[in-house]
């Protein structure tokens, strides 16, 4: 699953007296989601099935 | 739209042979794989698409192109039609396809055909239950035939409508056929599966929208398409436009035609020559989707007069064009259903024997911007035969899971795996266009089921040094632009090029306005610095989004070392 899209446009520059503990700033939770159900399907779907039932993340699963 | 999966009828992984099956109201499809590539088997007739019609003669039970054969001399021996009748009431089912074969009736509230099966006797009463497992029957054994091994199991495609009750009926169907169901899976789902499973295909997330026009019915869906994973976003279903129509426009046709030498003579008033004149026009409707003629040819068709008349391609599309609009209203409905725009659609896939007409195909891609791919036989050369994608995704499933306890699968397909929370906006972080402006990037695209994980390497300022990563979300709004009112160009109206245009409908001669999507910035979820990044220097942006929404963005210059990591809590 890594995948890798590239991007060429730049990012911006970081501006002048920038700072944040660990150079992280968090600043709002993502917006509420809608549930849906995805159809039980093809080798990616047993993928995250596996994932699912193990409890395990991606980068566990990576290992 | 719960699958279900597993049956009683379980069979030992290790003893399985499983293959796919489409099973529809017209025809069916059995296939297998090799080498992990799906092959839509072959019936011992040479058919791959298996007329779903079950008929006896004296005692002699016929399936496929020789049962739809004897609809001309003992029709109400042969049973069409019949699959959505399972698992349904008497009172509910629409017994309209029925009508010149045997017909449905009512035993205490199930859905029955009184046939004659027997050399002697009296004629049977069979449910649709039991016409379903004897079809299926003669489905595994020639599946079985061909394979050299008694053919166990299947995953087999339902409608997306089938009830729960539908889909029981199914599955007791095909276990009182000696046959088990791995799963039952749904047709749209299953194409999209035969194309994702091409070797050549990418794994890219898009919108895809799935027209499944058959014979007595045509559905169609919008599946988001995300790092492999499917989400239905819309359905919706029509039973007066589909394959049956297109073959009463080309029944009316010639019978016309018929008429004008034969006055007094029509051919559908006599079962026997309307059967005729139906199988002759299908055949003539099929052999449309190829040539730019066809010929129709009855010996005998009524009164005994024999009947013979070419009609072209552009004949055709003229005289069906209610029902082709009919099929781009059915698509441009479930689009907004689904609170889309036809500039959101990446894809769409003709699935369904009536997919093979080249005008459908065409309609669809006058309705959609030139970046959407139709995959469609006459407007791709990679498409894939649109009646073999139901049967091939099915394959593809039952080679997937074939090696599963039935138990496993069971807890796989259960709500508590399968429904999960899906992001609303699109996350990505901003970028610079060329002339300075912030636009945004997307990372992870909307309607993409949690957990998920994105990765984008992107371009630092030019001459590297400290880099802001501002994470944000993201919408789309399409942006409209009216062309500049300009005086109207004398009327050289492109005389019909033969066969385009000609029928074609009016909304070609607008004016265009130029309609594009665009990204625009919404809440800023979090900010993170890169610092002395080299000149030329490229970042990594990941972003996982857990079950619970919980966000975690890690970023770094690629081939650097640290970085930064954070966490968003769930709202
Ligand atoms: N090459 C072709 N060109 C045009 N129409 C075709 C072609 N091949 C098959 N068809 C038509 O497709 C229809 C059958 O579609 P399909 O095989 O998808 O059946 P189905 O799923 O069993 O249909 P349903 O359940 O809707 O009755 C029939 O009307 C048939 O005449
Ligand atoms: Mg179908």
């Amino acid at each position: 699953m890594a995948t890798v899209t590239t991007v060429t446009r730049a990012l911006p520059a970081l501006p002048e007296g920038w700072s944040a503990e660990k150079d992280f700033k968090p600043i709002s939770s993502i917006t509420a989601s809608t549930q849906r159900t995805i159809e039980p399907v093809g080798p990616h779907f047993l993928a995250h099935a596996r994932r699912a039932r193990h409890k395990r993340t991606f980068s566990e699963d990576d290992r | 739209m719960a699958e279900t999966g597993g049956s009683k009828a379980g069979v030992a992984p290790s003893d399985r042979c499983a293959i796919g099956i489409s099973f529809g109201n017209s025809y069916s499809s059995i296939a297998c794989t090799s080498e992990d590539s799906p092959v839509v088997i072959a019936n011992e007739d040479g058919d791959r698409q298996i007329p779903t019609i079950l008929s006896y003669v004296e005692g002699e039970e016929y399936t496929g192109n020789q049962a739809k054969a004897l609809l001309v001399r003992n029709p109400n021996n042969t049973v069409v039609s019949f699959k959505d009748f399972l698992g349904q009431d008497f009172p509910s089912i629409d017994p309209t396809h029925c009508h010149a074969a045997a017909h449905p009736q009512d035993v205490n509230g199930t859905v029955s055909f009184t046939i004659q099966d027997k050399a002697e006797g009296d004629a049977s009463t069979l449910s649709v239950s039991e016409i379903s497992t004897r079809y299926l029957r003669r489905l595994v054994q020639s599946a079985s035939d061909y394979l050299g091994k008694k053919v166990t199991s299947a995953v087999v495609t339902a409608p997306t409508n089938f009830t729960e009750k539908q889909r029981e009926s199914l599955i007791k169907a095909a276990n009182d056929a000696d046959l088990e169901i791995l799963q039952l899976i749904n047709e749209p789902i299953a194409s999209v599966l035969a194309y994702d499973a091409r070797p050549e295909a990418k794994l890219e997330d898009k919108i895809v929208v799935v027209a499944d026009l058959g014979g007595t019915r045509s559905d169609v869906a919008v599946v988001a398409s995300r790092g492999g994973l499917y989400t239905i976003l819309a359905t919706a279903h029509d039973y007066e436009f589909s394959g049956v129509q297109l073959d009463k426009v080309l029944m009316d046709h010639f019978a016309k035609e018929f008429m004008k030498k034969n006055a007094n003579v029509d051919p559908r008033e006599n079962a026997k020559s309307l059967a005729k004149l139906k199988a002759e026009s299908e055949a003539v409707k099929k052999a449309l989707s190829l040539g730019a003629n066809a010929n129709f040819s009855v010996e005998s068709l009524a009164d005994g007069i024999d009947f013979q008349l070419t009609i072209n391609r552009l004949r055709y599309e003229t005289i069906g064009r209610k029902v082709f609009e009919g099929f781009n209203r059915l698509v441009e409905g479930v689009i907004k259903k689904a609170e889309l725009d036809v500039l959101d659609i990446d894809e769409v896939i003709l699935s369904g024997g009536t997919s093979h007409t080249p005008r459908i195909a065409s309609n669809f891609r006058s309705i959609f911007p030139a970046t959407t791919v139709i995959q469609a036989p006459s407007t791709s050369a990679t498409a894939i035969n649109p009646s073999e994608l139901q049967a091939r995704g099915a394959a593809l499933q039952a080679s997937l899971i074939q090696e599963y306890e039935s138990e496993d699968i069971d807890q796989s397909t259960h709500p508590a795996v399968t429904t999960v929370k899906h992001i609303t906006n699109a996350i990505g972080v901003i970028s610079l266009s060329d002339d300075g402006e912030e636009v945004f990037t997307p990372i992870i695209a909307p309607e993409t089921a949690a957990p998920a994980r994105r990765t984008i390497h992107i371009a630092a300022p030019k001459d590297g040094g400290n880099v802001l990563v501002k994470v944000v979300e993201g919408g789309t709004h399409i942006k409209v632009t009216k062309p500049e009112p300009k005086a109207k160009e004398n009327g050289t109206k492109e005389e019909g090029a033969e066969d385009e245009d000609d029928s074609d409908f009016d909304s070609d001669e607008e004016e265009e306005e130029h309609r594009e999507k665009v990204w625009k910035i919404g809440t800023t979820l979090a900010e993170a610095g890169i610092k002395d990044v080299k000149k030329g220097g490229k970042i990594e942006v990941t972003i996982n989004v857990a079950g619970d929404l919980a966000v975690t963005i890690t970023t770094r210059e690629v081939g650097g070392k640290g970085g930064v990591r954070g966490t968003l809590k769930a709202a």
